[in-house]
Order: structure tokens, then C-alpha cells, then sequence
């Protein structure tokens, strides 16, 4: 349980609470909302040997795995869907053997993070069954069921060490809102035995309450205010999703490993190590003002997937 | 940005959104999943035609009965979820398979084999990973769960490699099963299976139409104007049974391709079809 008054710290010592070989769920799912600054901070701080659970993801994960922080997967998808296809570094890393796959699939990521959050060391999940998960995963058990005979799987509790995750607000005790579908976040937050938090805002509680808590403060070891914290994903409704940074994103990442690591690690990570110089690399104000007219009008909505 | 005249032909990407859209009943709970923009429009367009009632559920964000503005290139975005009259979360919505109450779900793969099997994760074997698959989502769940599946490709046609080989998109077997179909990775029969699902019961393509015989075996139904039995053999990596009615399939009318038009003005979903099969397209009767 996390009882301090005030949980604001700065994303470097947010980020200095994951450590190497940690198991690190990240929030957020495909191009919405995911803590892609935290990501950021967490390839400077050059954590290693992570291992990674979680349900749809994209550029988040092909991040950590282009900077070479992966040892093991367990997400169910990483990609960019019809937009630009396979995760180039995530899929290399892969192939390489530098990571160990050991995909999963939601549901069974729900289950065993329902095992963790309710204290009990598995959950039941009638599904995987006469799928390849089986022998992918030993770990997974069967039983008959002694109340209809039915052979069920058993899938093991997860409390994964850290949960990274970005939301709209917070207050400074660590409540949590969350706008939109929130994924996965709430169960990692509390299935996790730590969770830090960066938001685009911190407000007063009353006004939080207002909004609804999402996440209640107990669970969450620290919070960062962070300014377009997700980009370049999206965080409505304060922020719409910058497909062009993606595209240039995803560019530099199909080049290889040493391209990548020219082109955009040390354009957009290393050389802009705080939030604002990143954000000045992204084009500044013209971007995000951009990103921000998404509700101005359905065109200049569109305009942000041309 | 519209024609003011009504179409008069269509294109295949609509062809598919249509047949997808017709194998939807009315009155069920169904599910869009991520990363299927032919069936984001399909699931719309059944909804806007012969199923008012249809609970629809978009994927990633889990809104039910969303009013997109338009189709956006990736699933988990506020315009996809626009106006949706509720909403559900992660946990909920694979409770809700798990529970029995969501009547159909559409998967794919980039290994489809006859038995319904479908392949996202992985090419090779255990030892030998020779192409990381994105990875299937929830597919795996919701294949035993879900109470009919749809599966759908835009890539059926194997075109030969410099070598005259073919790499099958429907294929003998496959490498990993990641969404499972009518015969389970070790070689049992689906209906020996405790799964609450009853499996695929349709492959629509860019090439032909399936159903699944009393074995669980993928047949050919119907077949495209442009199209003919010798081209869906050649492009296949097994053998398959033909229905005896075998007809080509109908076309969408023109209020159809209207509105998926208006719904898809980016044309997100010929980003599933090759360079090639976005010029094709079919006259409409009359």
C-alpha cells in the first residue's frame, strides 16, 4: 500500500523504481494513451533484461525492443495494424533470439492478472485448449472439473513487478482518471506490485472526484506530470494520434538496428532528454496544435491519418 | 468528394465487406477485434442493413454501437468509438464470450489451414523462428469461446516467387495454431472439446467463398464474377470439397457501396488488398 501525501516526483526517478529483469506491464493498448515518454525515460536509464506482459501494442513495445531493453515477451500483438504493418524492431529482436517469445492472449492475461488481484495462485479459463499456447507455455495446467467434468486450463497468478502507465490526470496523492477505454490499466494497477504514473495533468482532488477516479491512490507508488506524455499516441481529448511522426517512427525502424539507433534513438531520446527539447524535435507548437485541433472539425480530424 | 450519380459497379474490397456482413445475424452480440477494417465496415454495414438489432462491439475501445465519423488506420482511436450509446471494458468484454453471449467474431491469419486453423504468431518451429507474427490478441480465447466465427483474408491468391514457389495463405497445415478451428493441435476433433464455441463456418476471400462441411473441412461455395474453380485451386495448399450448388456470390446494391463509401472517405480498408486487386471491379445488374 502506498500511503505518502504526496506521491509528484520527476519522470527520472519515477523511471529509476524499474529495475533490470523487471516484469514490466505497460498501459495503454495500440496507438492510444501509452506512456510513451516513461518509454522513453526508461531507454535512457538503460534498464535491461525486461520482461513484458500485455494485451494490443504497437509502437510502445517496438521502442524498448529497437533499444535493445527486451528479454522476454509475453504481449499478445505488437504491431501497427493496417497503418503500417509489423513492428520492425520488435519482429528483428525476435527473430534474433534477443527476445524470447512467449506470446500470450488477453484473456489469459486477464485471468492471471484476476488471480493475482484476488490473492489466489491461479484462475480457470475454459479456452487455449488444443492451441499452440499449450506447449508454449508448460507453465499453463489442466484440471477436470469436479462440478461439470469439463477439462479446464489453469493459468498461473501475475503480479508483474511494474506497471508504467499514462493518464489524463491525477491528484497529488495519486488518484488516478483515465479517459476513454482504459485497457488493461486498471487490472495491472492492481495486480502490479509497484505502479507509476505519468499524467498530462495534476489537479486538486476535489476536482478529480468530480471527474471519477479510476484508479485509487493506494496502488500507485508515484506520479510525474509530463506535457504530451503520450505522444505520439494519442491522448484525447487532449491530443489526437501524429501518424506522420509514427511513419517516421516506423521509417527509421525498418532501416535496422544501427539506423534506428542514428536516426531516431538519438534524435528523439538521448539528445532530447527532457520533455520539452523532445517536444521542439517533434515540430513544436505547429505539431501539437495540430494534434490538438483534432475536435475543431471532422477535417481537421481526418487530416491527422493523411 | 462523393459522385452524385449512384455506382454502378463495385469494388472487390466491397464485395468482401458485403459477404462478411451477410454472414452477421441479426439480434447477436458481435466483435470487430483490431486491425480489420473490412470488418469494421462489414459489422456497420450489417447493422445499417438486414441486423438493426445487432449489438456491435468495436474493438480496442469496446464502445457498443459507435457512430465513427470515419474509418480511422488503427482501432484503438476516439473516432472509432464515437457515439457509442455504452461501453464495456476488456475484462467484460472477454466475459462475455467466455459466458456464452457473444454470437460471432471474425479472425484471420497469415497461415489459414482446411480444418479452420489459423496461424498469427509465428513461421517455423520451436527451434527455428523464422518470422514473428504480431501475435493474435485475443484470438485464441475467443476461437473456443465465441459461438460462430467468421474468417476472413485479402491475400488468398498465392502469386509463384521467383522460383515458382508459392507460399499458401490457405494452407495444408499450420506452423502454430494460434486461433483454433476444427481440429485441435493434437489432431482432436473439435466437438470433442469442451469449448462453448462452435467454430469457423465461413471463409470469405479475395477470391471465393467457403463454408465448413460436417467434418470441420473448409468447401468451396461460391465463387467471384472474375474468378473461376481453376484459380482458387491454384492458390490453395490443399485440396477441398465444391459445393454442388456452387454459384457466384451476389454483389452489394448500391445503397451499399454508398455508404461504405461515406463511412471509409480514406479508404483505410483497400490497405488489406494487394496493389492489383484494388483495380478490381464488378458491374452491378441493371
Amino acid at each position: 500500500m502506498y500511503v505518502n501525501k504526496d506521491k509528484r516526483c520527476e519522470l527520472s526517478e519515477l523511471i529509476a523504481e524499474i529495475k533490470n529483469g523487471d516484469c514490466v506491464a505497460v498501459g495503454g493498448g495500440l496507438s492510444c494513451r501509452e506512456p510513451m515518454a516513461a518509454l522513453r525515460e526508461l531507454v535512457r536509464q538503460d534498464k535491461k533484461t525486461l520482461k513484458l506482459v500485455g494485451s494490443a501494442h504497437g509502437i510502445d513495445i517496438d521502442l524498448l525492443a529497437g533499444a535493445g531493453l527486451v528479454a522476454i515477451s509475453c504481449e499478445s500483438y505488437v504491431g501497427f495494424e493496417q497503418d503500417f504493418g509489423m513492428a520492425p524492431n520488435y519482429r528483428r529482436a525476435c527473430e534474433s533470439g534477443e527476445i524470447k517469445v512467449e506470446d500470450s492472449c488477453c484473456y489469459t492475461l486477464v485471468q492471471q492478472l484476476r488471480a493475482a488481484i484476488s490473492g489466489l495462485p491461479f484462475m480457470p479459463i475454459r479456452s487455449i485448449l488444443g492451441t499452440g499456447f499449450i506447449e508454449l507455455h508448460p507453465e499453463y495446467k489442466s484440471m477436470v472439473c469436479p462440478f461439470t467434468g469439463d477439462e479446464l486450463v489453469l493459468v498461473p497468478a501475475l503480479a508483474p513487478d511494474i506497471a508504467i502507465i499514462h493518464a489524463q490526470y491525477a491528484d497529488s496523492h495519486g488518484n488516478i482518471h483515465i479517459e476513454g477505454p482504459p485497457v488493461a490499466d486498471i487490472l495491472f494497477a492492481k495486480a502490479s506490485k509497484k505502479v507509476i504514473v505519468t499524467v498530462e495533468k495534476i489537479i486538486e482532488n476535489d476536482e478529480l472526484v468530480k471527474k471519477g477516479v479510476t484508479i485509487p491512490y493506494f496502488y500507485i507508488t508515484g506520479i510525474s506530470e509530463v506535457d504530451y506524455g503520450a505522444h505520439p499516441t494519442s491522448c484525447y481529448p487532449m491530443y489526437g494520434y501524429d501518424r506522420e511522426h509514427t511513419a517516421l517512427y516506423y521509417d527509421a525502424a525498418k532501416k535496422g538496428t544501427e539506423i534506428f539507433n542514428d536516426e531516431y534513438l538519438n534524435k528523439y531520446v538521448f539528445t532530447a532528454a527532457l520533455n520539452e527539447d523532445y517536444l521542439k524535435a517533434v515540430g513544436g507548437e505547429e505539431t501539437l496544435k495540430k494534434l490538438e485541433a483534432w475536435d475543431t472539425s471532422t477535417e481537421a480530424w481526418m487530416e491527422l491519418y493523411a | 468528394m462523393l459522385s452524385k450519380t449512384k455506382p454502378t459497379t463495385c469494388t472487390l474490397g466491397e464485395l468482401m465487406i458485403y459477404q462478411i456482413s451477410k454472414t452477421i445475424e441479426d439480434g447477436i452480440l458481435a466483435f470487430h477485434g483490431f486491425g480489420s477494417p473490412l470488418v469494421q465496415l462489414a459489422l456497420h454495414l450489417a447493422k445499417n442493413n438486414h441486423a438493426p438489432n445487432l449489438i456491435l462491439v468495436a474493438g480496442a475501445t469496446y464502445g457498443i454501437n459507435p457512430k465513427p465519423p470515419f474509418l480511422t488506420p488503427t482501432s484503438n482511436d476516439l473516432a472509432m468509438g464515437w457515439g457509442a450509446e455504452c461501453s464495456i471494458e476488456i475484462d467484460e468484454l472477454f466475459d462475455v464470450a467466455a459466458s456464452g453471449r457473444m454470437g460471432r467474431m471474425f479472425l484471420s491469419g497469415l497461415q489459414i489451414d482446411k480444418w479452420g486453423n489459423m496461424n498469427v504468431t509465428r513461421l517455423g518451429d520451436d527451434k527455428k523462428l523464422n518470422m514473428k507474427l504480431p501475435g493474435g490478441g485475443g484470438g485464441c480465447n475467443l476461437s473456443c469461446d465465441v459461438e460462430n466465427i467468421t474468417i476472413w483474408t485479402a491475400a488468398h491468391r498465392a502469386l509463384p516467387n521467383a522460383k515458382g514457389r508459392r507460399r499458401y495463405r490457405l494452407t495444408e497445415s499450420c506452423d502454430y495454431i494460434t486461433n483454433v478451428g476444427h481440429l485441435t493441435s493434437d489432431n482432436t476433433p473439435r466437438k470433442q472439446m469442451s469449448y462453448l464455441g462452435k467454430g469457423p463456418d465461413n471463409i470469405v476471400t479475395d477470391l471465393a467463398l467457403f463454408d465448413f462441411d460436417d467434418d470441420g473441412h473448409a468447401r468451396l461455395i461460391n465463387l467471384y464474377p472474375d474468378t473461376s474453380i481453376a484459380d482458387v485451386k491454384e492458390s490453395t495448399g490443399f485440396k477441398f470439397p465444391i459445393d454442388e450448388n456452387l454459384s457466384v456470390c451476389e454483389l452489394p446494391d448500391a445503397a451499399m457501396i454508398e455508404f461504405i463509401r461515406k463511412l471509409d472517405p480514406m479508404k483505410i480498408h483497400e490497405r488489406e488488398l494487394s496493389n492489383n486487386d484494388r483495380n478490381r471491379n464488378f458491374a452491378l445488374k441493371g
